[in-house]
């Protein structure tokens, strides 16, 4: 199709006092645009009304607004599906950043002008893709508290729900309990556990099949097409549209403890089996003195490196129920820390005032049989010095472990299970999405996700089964849930160049790709999270996006022009990561930060997107030096898609390769990692790079 | 290594005496960071604070350093959970008088107010049996003069008799308490007998250089300086007047220099002693008194000012001189021969406490 391309320049927000706006618009004749107008507020109501009226009158399919950043007034630019949308970045990129004379930011704003028409002209409208057999049903793996609530708010939204549960009982941990920790004010008495109640609800609920004493042989599919094989009933298999993967907890492993003298006698229990002991007994006799071991294994890493959450309260609630049959007894407790985050402080503060309870911080050093009882010695104690003291039982409090999620067995090329970041719970972009894991369209709720208690659990598995219903609508319309929302570009492949190398199966963070028989990428584009690390990761270009193209950055890339004179005007391209550094430096522009102009700025959708080709044009064109600014790696990693940002360090070899098959110098490629609050470093990132690439002189392509 | 097994009977005695919410403690330490007593090395009074919830009375019955602590009050001043560490050590000092008292059954009948009647019962008996033995259990007629109501020689040698009694009982406590606190300086020598070291000692409490240290209650030093000072030399004149006795110089005149020096002290412990009875009783929210913090302030009070009263009785020969000079003998017994029985002991006490704190080096 014919681009039509209407080109608007704001000149409000000092725009026009920075930037010739008037000759701008003179320099930004191309065969595709054809109208080009200035106003003094595009986002005013006469300044839409204008873009508007143009676009009727000259029949526009596309059109560029050059004033502010893409981020601000997204709420006043909008316009029909149909027509392409650039948007070019003159306030904060130009107007308000850019040092030097009014030259230097004349041929910035120019730059980016003809950038924005290059792109329009390689670009397409994107077409979503929406799967044929969509299904609005939804799978629960694991009915413990979390699978049992998930499975109830999701057929109170209104989907069916099929719920799993490997035992031949509903319930799981939360059906082995005598009392729960408490839920309502004061906080201080113990509970029902609220299962009973639940288990109630679940019988009496419509939209749910529950099937126990089932596993899962297979998942197979995508998010709004999974078809699940389930074990027992012969060939049954199911079609959902989405996976909530509450499978729960295990105690950890209580033989482990043997420097706590678990295993030396009866009178060494574990919180699990001491509830399970009165659970099956409550009126039963307890004896006179009990020591509870808070973080049995926990916060040690040996054992469990991280606090399990619930432990302190389990104690806490059991201290209770054996101070209420034996008036007589002694509760010790011996901490590293208390910890009873929010409410649960009642709980806390209830049990301490019993003055037959007696809490020291302290570690066990050891545990002897001596008659009648145990012989326990305590070290670091605030008591100030080696204690030891005798008790008739002593009830470790050992951690949660991850039951892990082996049991989906996912037919996905990079594995069975979600996968896994720290501590075997599944990795996911935890500061912005804490349910998703690195598989679209599949959630993970409950102890399965990180240690918590019952109530924490009923508020994951509503989360978990909230973005479900997201994934499911959104899959339906064709859009990516996140967080990419509502982008419904994907990744389309021209199979007849594919060599069948596989990286793009092997980099995709999501699992993206299966393989065909003969080892062909098989894509699954509702898997997709449209990050673009495939197409960063194809040597052959098969892999690109309709509106967001090998072709449309190359195009981006080849349409500035670049000055010979190096000395007064190098120039430097700077990829951006849209998710961090992107409104990193608006906010750095709009502190009022400066920095060089010698600087062009493509924004990313991941810096993990980034197509070797684009270096090599980059360089071949001219440009001295290029930049690529992402978030950050690692363990605590921020980038959106997992590894995106590490992937540009393995990338790297192959990339220092072009530069030596071009003869160039190893500096000419630079990574950086910001985070989105460190907008301050924008100006001095770039100064150090600039300093950096004068010594090492000019690009020797440059004007060739 | 020490081994536990907490006392729940102790602990329960301890919230009683102290009226505080003992198990609210979190250990936090707020208590040790804001104590100008607590060494580097030892956090004072935290492990107090959690021996205490622990009912482990060993630990805190022979301890030196709850006996350094004058009651500032800071630790219940900053304690974030309302602890009232002060009023805790407080506590245990005067359980410490029940605990090492002999016989304890006369600690006890004065650590509480049921027990006041006979508590005065036993000093009005035996201040009519020994009139009665004297033959002068009668008022006596003309111009009022005491020693014809309790002849001078009847009433120094029993008073004194009866006093050597209750400080050689407190001599044999006082021994216990240091074996004691010996549990917690093992290596403790004191350089030339633990008299000398006494009374090195002293300088500090002469100066209340520790009292000084307190940020919350500075006004507390010197109500305690007045009274210290003024006890003191209520106590020299009193030693005075027995010699003046014994050389038949007696009554001394009103100007005679002894007897200015007694009515300056009285004045001054009746100012310090109102100013500790009006800090009570404004802070009563920061630090808690019962009954053994009264008593002794009363008792305290009344001696002083009944002495006073005897003395216009006397020049003013007032009908009713030798009821109030009785009163006034029942007050020193309350005061003297009970001291180590009350919170008066803490002079005994703490004297041995901040002595043996000295000797090992305490910091």
């Amino acid at each position: 199709m014919e681009r039509k391309t209407g080109i608007f320049i704001c000149k409000g927000c000092d725009i026009c006092t920075r930037i010739d706006t008037d000759q701008l618009a003179a320099s930004s004749a191309d065969e595709t645009v054809r109208v080009v107008r200035g106003h003094s507020a595009l986002c005013s109501a006469s300044g839409y009304q204008l873009i508007m009226e143009a676009i009727g009158k000259e029949d526009l399919n596309a059109v560029i607004l050059a004033a502010c950043s893409p981020r601000e007034k997204s709420d006043v630019f909008t316009f029909p599906d149909s027509l392409l949308t650039e948007r070019v970045n003159l306030r904060e990129q130009v107007a308000w950043s850019l040092e030097g004379d009014e030259q230097d930011r004349q041929l910035a704003a120019q730059d980016y002008i003809r950038m924005a028409v290059a792109r329009l002209k390689s670009i397409r409208n994107p077409q979503p893709f929406i799967p044929k057999d969509l299904s609005d049903e939804i799978l629960v793996v694991g009915a413990g508290i979390t699978g049992i609530t998930a499975a109830l708010e999701g057929a109170k939204a209104g989907y069916k729900v099929h719920l799993i549960e490997k035992e031949a009982q509903a319930g799981g941990w939360s059906a082995r309990l005598h009392r729960q920790m408490p839920s309502a004010p004061p906080y201080e008495t113990l509970r029902e556990p609220v299962y009973l109640e639940a288990l109630k609800e679940l019988e009496s609920t419509q939209n749910i099949v529950l099937r126990t004493s089932t596993t899962i042989e297979k998942i197979e599919g995508q998010p709004g097409d999974f078809t699940v094989k389930l074990s027992t009933r012969g060939e049954e298999s199911l079609k959902v549209g989405a996976v909530v993967s509450a499978m729960g907890w295990k105690p950890y492993d209580p033989t482990r403890l043997s420097s706590l003298g678990y295993g030396l006698s009866d009178r060494i229990v574990t919180n699990v089996e001491f509830e399970e002991k009165i659970k099956a007994d409550p009126k039963g006799k307890l004896p006179g003195r009990i020591l509870f071991v808070q973080c049995a294994g926990s916060r040690n890493r040996e054992h469990l490196p991280y606090c399990s959450n619930f432990c302190c309260g389990t104690s806490l609630k059991q201290a209770k129920y054996i101070r209420e049959s034996n008036p007589d007894s002694s509760v010790f407790i011996i901490y590293k820390d208390i910890r009873t985050p929010g409410t649960y402080e009642g709980l806390y503060k209830s049990v301490q005032a019993d003055d037959q309870v007696f809490f020291t911080k302290g570690e066990v050093q050891a545990i002897d049989i001596v008659e009648d009882g145990l012989s326990v010695v305590m070290h670091n104690t605030l008591l100030g010095e080696e204690v030891s003291l005798k008790v008739d039982l002593v009830v470790l409090a050992t951690g949660m472990v991850p039951a892990g999620t082996d049991d989906l067995n996912l037919s996905y090329r990079q594995g069975r299970a979600l996968p896994e970041l720290k501590y075997k719970f599944p990795d996911s972009h935890f500061i912005c999405f804490p349910y998703e894991t690195r598989r679209t369209g599949i959630y993970a709720a409950g102890c399965v996700r990180a240690p918590m208690d019952i109530t924490s659990s009923e508020e994951d598995a509503a989360g978990a089964m909230l973005k479900a219903i997201q994934c499911i609508e959104a899959t339906r319309r064709g859009e990516a849930v996140h967080p990419r929302s509502g982008d419904i570009s994907y990744p389309e492949l021209y199979m007849e160049r594919c060599t069948d190398c596989k990286r793009c199966t092997e980099e995709c963070p999501f699992g993206s790709y299966d393989e065909t028989e003969k080892g062909t990428p098989q894509p699954n584009p509702t898997r997709c999270r449209r990050c673009g690390i495939c197409m960063g990761s194809c040597p052959e270009r098969v892999i690109s996006f309709a509106d967001y193209s090998v072709n449309s950055i190359s195009a981006m890339i080849k349409a500035v022009e670049i000055p010979d004179e190096f000395e007064e005007k190098p120039r430097i391209l700077v990829f951006v990561c849209e998710n961090d550094a992107y409104p990193a430096f608006d906010m750095a522009a709009q502190k009022g930060l400066k920095w060089n102009p010698c600087i062009r700025v493509i924004p990313v959708r991941c810096i993990g997107s980034i197509n070797k080709v684009w270096i090599s044009d980059a360089l071949s064109c001219g440009y001295d030096g290029i930049l690529q600014i992402g978030c950050k790696p690692g363990d605590d990693y921020q980038c959106h898609f997992i590894h995106g940002s590490e992937l540009t360090e393995t990338r790297g070899e192959n990339i220092q390769e072009t530069l030596q098959t071009m003869m160039l110098e190893p500096e000419r490629i630079r990574t950086e990692f910001v985070e989105i609050t460190e907008y301050n470093r924008i100006p001095e990132i770039i100064s150090e790079y600039l300093e950096e690439i004068e010594l090492i002189g000019p690009n020797p392509f440059k004007g060739m | 290594m020490l081994e536990i097994n907490p006392d729940i009977q102790f602990k329960k005695e301890l919230i009683k005496t102290s009226q505080a919410p003992l198990s609210k403690c979190m250990q936090c330490g707020t208590c040790s960071v804001v104590c100008s007593l607590a060494p580097d090395d030892k956090p004072f009074p935290r492990k107090e604070m959690i021996w205490a919830a622990w009912g482990i009375r060993d630990q805190l019955m022979g301890n030196a350093d709850i006996w350094l602590c004058h009651q500032c009050g800071d630790c219940s001043t900053y304690c974030p959970r309302g602890v009232k560490p002060a009023d805790v050590l407080s506590a245990l000092r005067q359980m410490s008088y029940r605990y090492y008292a002999r016989p304890s059954c006369i600690a006890r009948m004065m650590s509480e107010v049921k027990w006041l009647p006979l508590a005065l019962i036993f000093p009005v008996v035996i201040i009519a049996v020994i009139l009665a033995l004297a033959g002068t259990l009668k008022i006596p007629d003309g111009s009022v003069n005491y020693s014809k109501f309790f002849p001078h020689a009847w009433l120094n040698s029993s008073f004194t008799l009866i006093t050597l009694i209750s400080y050689g009982l407190a001599v044999y406590s006082l021994k216990n308490f240091i074996k004691d606190l010996r549990r917690q300086f093992p290596d403790l020598k004191f350089k030339g007998g633990i008299l000398l070291q006494m009374l090195r000692s002293s300088r500090t409490i002469a100066i209340h250089t520790k009292f000084g240290s307190c940020s919350v209650n500075r006004f507390r030093k010197w109500a305690h300086l007045l009274v210290f000072y003024g006890f003191n030399l209520l106590l020299l004149v009193t030693v005075y007047a027995i010699y003046a006795a014994l050389t038949h110089r007696y009554p001394l005149g009103f100007f005679n220099p002894f007897k200015i020096l007694g009515n300056l002290a009285a004045f001054m412990l009746v100012i310090g002693l109102g100013m500790m009875i009006v800090k009570r009783l404004v802070g009563r929210k920061t630090v808690n008194s019962n009954y053994s913090d009264w008593l002794l302030l009363i008792s305290l009070l009344l001696l002083t000012l009944s002495g006073v009263v005897i003395e216009w009785a006397r020049f003013g020969n007032w009908g009713s001189a030798y009821h109030l000079y009785f009163f006034h003998l029942v007050c020193v017994w309350f005061v003297i021969i009970y001291l180590p029985y009350t919170k008066f002991g803490h002079t005994f006490y703490r004297l041995v406490a901040i002595s043996v704190a000295d000797a090992a080096g305490r910091k």
